[in-house]
């Protein structure tokens, strides 16, 4: 049996981390959250996870420097922007730092699976389970 | 009520009175100053009327001789009854009588009587007049003027209190060998025992102080009578008290005693049990003349009477006799005594009279007349009788005044805003006389809502400016709990589209959906409420729950400047009454300005630090430091004043408005730089205690 993909989200709001959770598991993920980049960054997770969601501004540390930090770490984790952040500096910077993409809050729910799909790759995609 | 002579028996002593008769009998005024003695007998003989020179001739004062029967003038009494029928029924009367006078000396007088008669044709009174015999040897000249030397300082006076006293001392003064000191005490209890019944015009001029006879009636002698010469008038009353002879006269020459020079006393007996007559001879010992007193005496009414001032002035003092009884039971916190005896504010409006007001006191309410004011004073607290309430607290405290701004009713029926100022008397004062003025303060206190109307006007412009540099923030604000809702309806439809819905999983996402929308809805909440438009409102209010709801605006502002913000907030605060918007517009603005401050500055700590804190003194404090440049010193005194600002784009107005609000608060807010760099600002609100809280 093929492994469970693990979505790692990064947020500092409780209920976006919480209603992100649930909708990795309702799709088959599995999700670990963070409530900031420096959690993150310390917990293994970076190399376990195989999609990281991230916020943009969260105290601490933000989503730009989180994805910069990772980049410069060497990591190649597919990264999602999820934002409520309406920013084209920022949003240049985190492309051209390879993000696989840049969504803004509220984000329709197949937009942002499709973009878990693809960061994960078919192959690996569950099916829903109860279908 | 003190005790008053009938009315008719007063004709001759004040001008209020003469003003009565001459209404009553026509009397002219004249016959005060006539230098002929003028005396109105009723019908059966009795004096009605008694004017200065009828004193200085026979040396009977008015006082003692209105209400009394021709027959005390004279020895021969069937003569005169017949001489009377027959003055009657004649219709007039001329010839020389013999007078008798206090000292018991006989003098001859030219008279002449006159019956008066009514329109019925009856007998309706007899006026006489008289003029010492020149068949006597008497020289009609200069004694005709009545100089004021001449007119008795006349007294009556009640000693009935005092029958035990007067005894104690008459058995000492007999028995002898008392010390002189133990003595005088006794007189000097003597004559704080005697009460004034009524005194002449001449005794209230000299010794009453303008106030008016009724303060005088009912008072203790002692309360008058020059310190000097006490202790001989009261050992005249205990001579004319015990003495033998009915009708004797008790007379002594008294020392100079900065009123009259070398004043004589003359004490006798009144019919009535109990009571004595005393009347005062002597020269004013002043250089001013009579006339000169009088004119002062009026000049000082006139300058009351015109001041531009509403006064009242007010007796209350058997209510200072009651705080005393109250005092005396312990009674330390009169307010709340009267909260249990509202029926004492009561008594006060119903009892407390009114003794005197002058013309702006009768134009503020639009009275007619004096008259129209001199009621118990209820009708100045129709409208407040909570400041009655404050009035009679602050006499019982022993206050030396008390002021605030009340409303009054006036007699068409308008509410007046006024400024009530209320002198008391002082402690042991001689008098109990309390002024109460009132100034009209509607014009004013209207165009200070004009003022607050515009300030306000203004502070909400300040606020949207505010509210229009944080809408990213707020949109992000908003935007959180939306995206939140949306992702777990979104999982919630995904759950209930499975062959085997999950029902538990739904329940807890739409619970969660709920919460967010709670959320979302509190937070335009709080927008509306800096949005709008609204007079300022006083509410119990807690700084921290401000604060905290400050941060909301502003949170996202700061996290995105990668700004550090700590936030030290004081355990327990007091709530306080307070603006909740406007103390929260004071903080968003300071940290607006530190934000852009930190923002501004490219290297070093981004850092900003606030927190609340209880002041040594009770006061609430609310602190912020920055880690921007800080304030040029220059520009520290300046900085909150109106459209002072070093922003390109900024109005200028935040700071001056965050001054006023917190002065509207009765607090202070400062500005300063912070030794180890940066900018600090404190502003600190007194603690007002939420109502009913207390």
């Amino acid at each position: 049996m093929p492994k469970t993909p693990l979505v790692a989200v990064v947020d500092d709001d409780e209920a976006i981390r919480e209603a992100l959770c649930d909708l990795m598991m309702v799709t088959g993920l599995a999700c670990s959250t963070f409530d900031s980049a420096p959690a993150f960054l310390n917990d293994n997770s970076p190399t376990e996870a195989d999609c990281l969601i991230t916020d943009v501004r969260m105290p601490g540390m933000s989503g730009i420097d989180l994805l910069e930090r990772m980049r410069a770490g060497g990591s190649n984790l597919p990264v999602i922007v999820l934002t409520s952040v309406l920013d084209a500096g920022a949003r240049a910077k985190a492309l051209e730092l390879g993000a696989q993409a840049w969504l803004t809050k509220p984000v329709a729910d197949e937009t942002l699976l499709d973009q878990i799909r693809s960061a994960i790759g078919e192959e690996d995609w569950p099916d829903e389970p109860g279908r | 009520m003190n005790t008053k002579l009938p009315d008719a028996s007063f004709p001759s002593v004040s001008p209020k009175d003469k003003l009565y008769v001459a209404a009553r009998s026509s009397e002219p005024d004249i016959a005060e100053f006539a230098s002929e003695s003028v005396i109105v007998f009723d019908v059966e003989g009795a004096v009605h009327y008694w004017n200065p020179a009828s004193e200085a001739l026979y040396g009977w004062p008015a006082l003692t001789m209105i209400g009394r029967g021709i027959g005390h003038l004279s020895t021969r009494s069937e003569n005169e009854r017949e001489h009377w029928r027959m003055l009657l029924q004649e219709g007039g009367w001329q010839g020389v009588v013999s007078r008798r006078t206090p000292s018991g000396i006989h003098i001859a007088v030219d008279i002449r009587q006159y019956v008066r008669f009514a329109q019925d044709g009856t007998p309706r009174d007899v006026i006489e007049y008289g003029r010492q015999s020149l068949n006597e040897g008497a020289v009609a000249g200069a004694d005709w003027h009545i100089p004021d030397r001449l007119m008795a300082a006349s007294w009556e006076i009640d000693v009935s209190d005092a029958a035990a006293l007067i005894a104690e001392i008459a058995r000492l003064r007999d028995a002898g060998g008392i010390d002189e000191r133990d003595m005088n005490a006794l007189y000097h209890k003597l004559v704080k025992t005697a009460r004034i019944v009524n005194v002449n015009e001449r005794t209230m001029r000299l010794v009453g102080g303008n106030r008016g006879r009724d303060l005088m009636i009912g008072q203790p002698v002692a309360g008058f009578w020059p310190l000097e010469s006490r202790v001989a008038v009261a050992g005249l009353i205990v001579d004319a008290m015990t003495g033998q002879t009915e009708g004797a006269t008790y007379r002594r020459q008294m020392p100079s005693d900065g009123i009259l020079r070398d004043p004589l006393v003359t004490v006798w007996r009144a019919e009535e049990p109990g009571r004595i007559y005393v009347a005062v001879n002597g020269a004013v010992d002043d250089d001013r003349s009579y006339v000169y007193l009088r004119a002062s005496e009026a000049r000082y009414r006139k300058l009351v009477h015109h001041m531009p001032v509403a006064l009242w002035q007010v007796d209350a003092s058997h209510m200072g006799r009651i705080y005393n009884d109250i005092r005396e039971t312990g009674v330390t916190d009169f307010g709340a005594y009267l909260d249990e005896h509202p029926e004492l504010v009561e008594l006060a409006a119903t009892t407390v009279q009114i003794t005197d007001v002058n013309r702006a006191a009768i134009q503020l309410l639009g009275g007619t007349s004096a008259l129209d004011l001199m009621r118990p004073v209820g009708y100045l607290f129709t409208i407040s009788r909570h400041s009655l309430r404050n009035v009679m607290i602050g006499r019982f405290n022993g206050q030396a005044d008390h002021s605030e701004v009340t409303k009054v009713q006036t007699f068409d029926g308008r509410v007046l805003d006024v400024r009530m100022s209320v002198t008391y008397p002082k402690v042991l004062a001689e008098l109990d006389v309390t002024i109460f003025s009132f100034e009209d303060v509607t014009e004013r206190l209207s165009m200070e809502a004009e003022i607050r109307q515009l300030q306000a006007d203004f502070t909400h412009a300040a606020r949207i400016s505010t509210l229009g540099e944080l809408t990213t923030s707020i949109a992000h604000e908003i935007n959180q709990p939306l995206a939140a809702i949306v992702t777990n309806a979104e999982t919630s439809l995904r759950w209930l589209s499975r062959d085997d819905p999950n029902v538990e999983k739904v329940k807890a996402l739409t619970t969660r959906i709920a919460a967010s929308g709670r959320r979302a809805s509190d937070i335009v909440q709080h927008i509306r409420g800096m949005a709008s438009k609204r007079q300022p409102e006083r509410s119990a209010i807690d700084l921290n729950e401000i604060v905290q709801e400050s941060l909301i605006f502003i949170r996202h502002e700061i996290e995105s400047q990668s700004i550090a913000i700590t936030t030290t907030l004081a355990r327990t605060l007091p709530a306080t009454m307070g603006d909740r918007i406007q103390l929260q517009q004071v903080v968003v603005n300071l940290l607006i300005n530190s934000v852009q401050a930190v923002e501004a500055q490219a290297k070093g700590k981004r850092e900003i630090c606030i927190g609340t804190q209880l002041t040594e003194d009770g006061a609430l404090a609310f602190t912020l430091r920055d880690t921007g440049p800080g304030i040029p010193p220059n520009d520290l005194d300046r900085i909150f004043e109106g459209f002072f600002t070093t922003k390109e784009a900024g109005m200028g107005i935040g700071l001056a408005i965050c001054q006023s609000i917190i002065a509207e608060h009765g607090g202070s807010i400062t500005a300063s730089n912070h030794p180890g760099g940066g900018a600090e600002f404190r502003f600190v609100i007194p603690v007002e205690a939420p109502d009913g809280s207390a």
